[in-house]
């Protein structure tokens, strides 16, 4: 075993002693989950000593945890009984969905949340149109995107839809909650306007931006079952959920719900380890 | 040298400032005079309210005055600019960058090249006495060596003057003593016109080569006491009692007036209340 090896795990060892106690909680409340979940599965199949007979004919609604486990696992082998696809398909069309989203609602509300939060007047032009289209939930845009973009284009605008809301609040707020002492320091330090947004503004929006960006993923998930609900090309999770659960596949269905929260989990992950690194870099934290 | 031949730095005449909120006028500054000379240490005294900060963001060109003329340096102040630099209470560090990114942050924003900027930001670390801690974040330094750093990010672009905004204000005594003292040594090595704001008497005799007693609000020049002890001063030296005592004594006539007046405003609401 080499020294960086041992270095590693000491590390491992290290931040286990000092979180054993919430990883155990966690474990706990997982275990409970599942346990909870077998006992109302087993009581809609009428293994429980006190279940309803009669519901047996709708115990495919709530499978059994190992049976969706099970079913999550065969998705990455085995192809759907709709479209004919593997999981992995599905994970990579979703992926480039959010991701694309994401893209293009991060070019969109980081400048106008920069310029509404620093300047009165934009604020004043852009406010009607953001308080208007802000309640607006994004399933209600499902059937114009899609008749009017297409399957292709339709799902990833209404993923933008989501993401740019939240991520526009976040960076309005950073720049609006710029230390006015900051802006002042600059200023007698002989910072011109440029400068005060590049070398102030900017960094101190930061923590916020990534807020907004920690939100606004969870946000694209939530919106991909709609976005994906009509239809998708190449395929999609949120489209595999309809789909399985149209030709009652429920265990299926279960399985891709438990692959959104994988992959928002993973996405939130990745976010906040970069979150992480930029505050590190930046020594604020 | 910069063609002004009586060697003022600062001269500040007649300046006037009304600050409006809604239809609420408050006549913070009124017909403010004053004339620092190159290399002077002054320090601004008065009660609270009574516009010394005001002043000195009107000479940092923070603020805009409502009447009346600031010249630094013989050029008439009319926006923020490097020849002034300022040190802030709160420090106004900026979190994200280092100690001795924070001290160039000024050469940064003129464009000062890579080598000139370090070689300027060693200088000044060292003048301050953070040799060691270049590499660390405001966040990991304490009080004391948080306001060395400002001192030195304001001294970065060689200003003509220093202006100090109760700068040792949120600092606890002992290292306030020992700050007093650092500054000293500081505008001896650099020599810089120095505008202090403090409500503290026993810093303005301590640091001061003149005090300027403000009036309650609207703030004027009450006096000037030129302090003219040799320095370093000692704080228990019967002279220095007796320069603190004058200095007392014109401060808490001000500060009473500024209570009656304060007492006969709320008089009416008051009255209204009771009823």
């Amino acid at each position: 075993m080499n020294a960086w090896f041992n270095g590693l795990d000491k590390a491992f060892i290290k931040a286990l002693r000092r979180n054993w106690f919430n990883l155990l909680l966690s474990g706990i409340s997982f275990g409970a989950f599942l346990t909870i979940w077998w006992l109302v599965s087993a009581w809609f199949h009428g293994d429980w000593p006190f279940g309803f007979r009669d519901w047996v004919d709708t115990a495919e609604y709530i499978p059994y945890p190992w049976v969706v486990i099970q079913a999550f696992l065969d998705s990455f082998s085995h192809r759907d009984p709709f479209s004919e696809l593997y999981m992995g398909d599905h994970i990579y069309a979703s992926m480039k969905r959010i991701t694309l989203g994401f893209a293009l609602a991060f070019v969109a509300a980081v400048p106008l949340g920069l310029l509404m939060g620093r300047s009165r007047k934009s604020e004043a032009i852009a406010n009607p149109e953001v308080e208007l289209f802000r309640p607006i939930p994004p399933l209600a845009w499902v059937p114009i995107f899609t008749i009017a973009l297409g399957f292709i284009w339709g799902p990833i605008v209404m993923v933008f839809m989501g993401i740019f809301f939240p991520l526009l609040f976040s960076v309005r707020l950073g720049a609006k909650s710029v230390d006015p002492l900051l802006i002042d320091a600059a200023r007698t330090l002989g910072a011109n306007k440029i400068q005060i947004f590049t070398k102030v503004v900017l960094p101190s929006t930061v923590p916020y931006l990534m807020t907004g960006v920690k939100v606004g993923l969870g946000i694209g998930w939530m919106c991909i079952v709609a976005a994906e609900m009509l239809g998708a090309v190449g395929g999609g999770v949120g489209w595999y959920i309809w789909g399985t659960a149209q030709v009652g596949r429920y265990d299926l269905m279960y399985a891709g719900m438990a692959t959104i929260g994988l992959l928002s989990i993973l996405t939130t992950g990745v976010a906040g380890l970069l979150e992480q690194r930029l505050f590190k870099w930046m020594g604020t934290k | 040298m910069d063609g002004d031949q009586v060697g003022a730095s600062i001269r500040i005449q007649g300046l006037s400032k009304v600050f409006t909120e809604g239809n609420r006028s408050v006549n913070a500054l009124a017909d403010f005079s004053l004339e620092v000379r190159n290399g002077e240490f002054i320090c601004l005294l008065g009660p609270s309210g009574c516009g010394k900060t005001t002043v000195l963001r009107i000479v940092a060109g923070l603020e805009s005055k409502s009447a009346g003329s600031v010249v630094v340096k013989g050029r008439e102040v009319v926006s923020a600019g490097s020849n002034r630099g300022m040190v802030f209470q709160e420090f106004a560090l900026f979190p994200w960058r280092t100690v001795r990114r924070n001290i160039e942050f000024g050469l940064d924003m003129s464009q000062v090249p890579l080598q000139k900027r370090q070689e300027i930001s060693s200088k000044l670390i060292d003048l301050v006495g953070l040799r060691g801690f270049e590499d660390a974040h405001p966040r990991q330094l304490s009080g004391g060596m948080r306001q060395r750093v400002g001192i030195a990010r304001a001294l970065a672009n060689d200003p003509a003057v220093l202006l100090m905004d109760e700068p040792f204000g949120s600092l606890d005594a002992q290292t306030r003593n020992l700050m007093q003292r650092e500054l000293l040594r500081i505008w001896e090595a650099t020599k810089k016109t120095i505008l202090f704001v403090t409500h503290s008497v026993d810093e303005a005799v301590f640091l001061a080569d003149r005090i300027v007693i403000m009036t309650a609000r609207p703030g004027k020049v009450r006096e000037i006491i030129d302090v003219g002890l040799p320095r370093p001063r000692d704080r228990t030296s019967r002279e220095f009692i007796s320069v603190r005592g004058k200095v007392l004594l014109e401060l808490d006539e001000e500060f009473e007036k500024a209570r009656a007046k304060e007492m006969a405003q709320r008089a009416p609401a008051r009255a209204a209340s009771a009823q």
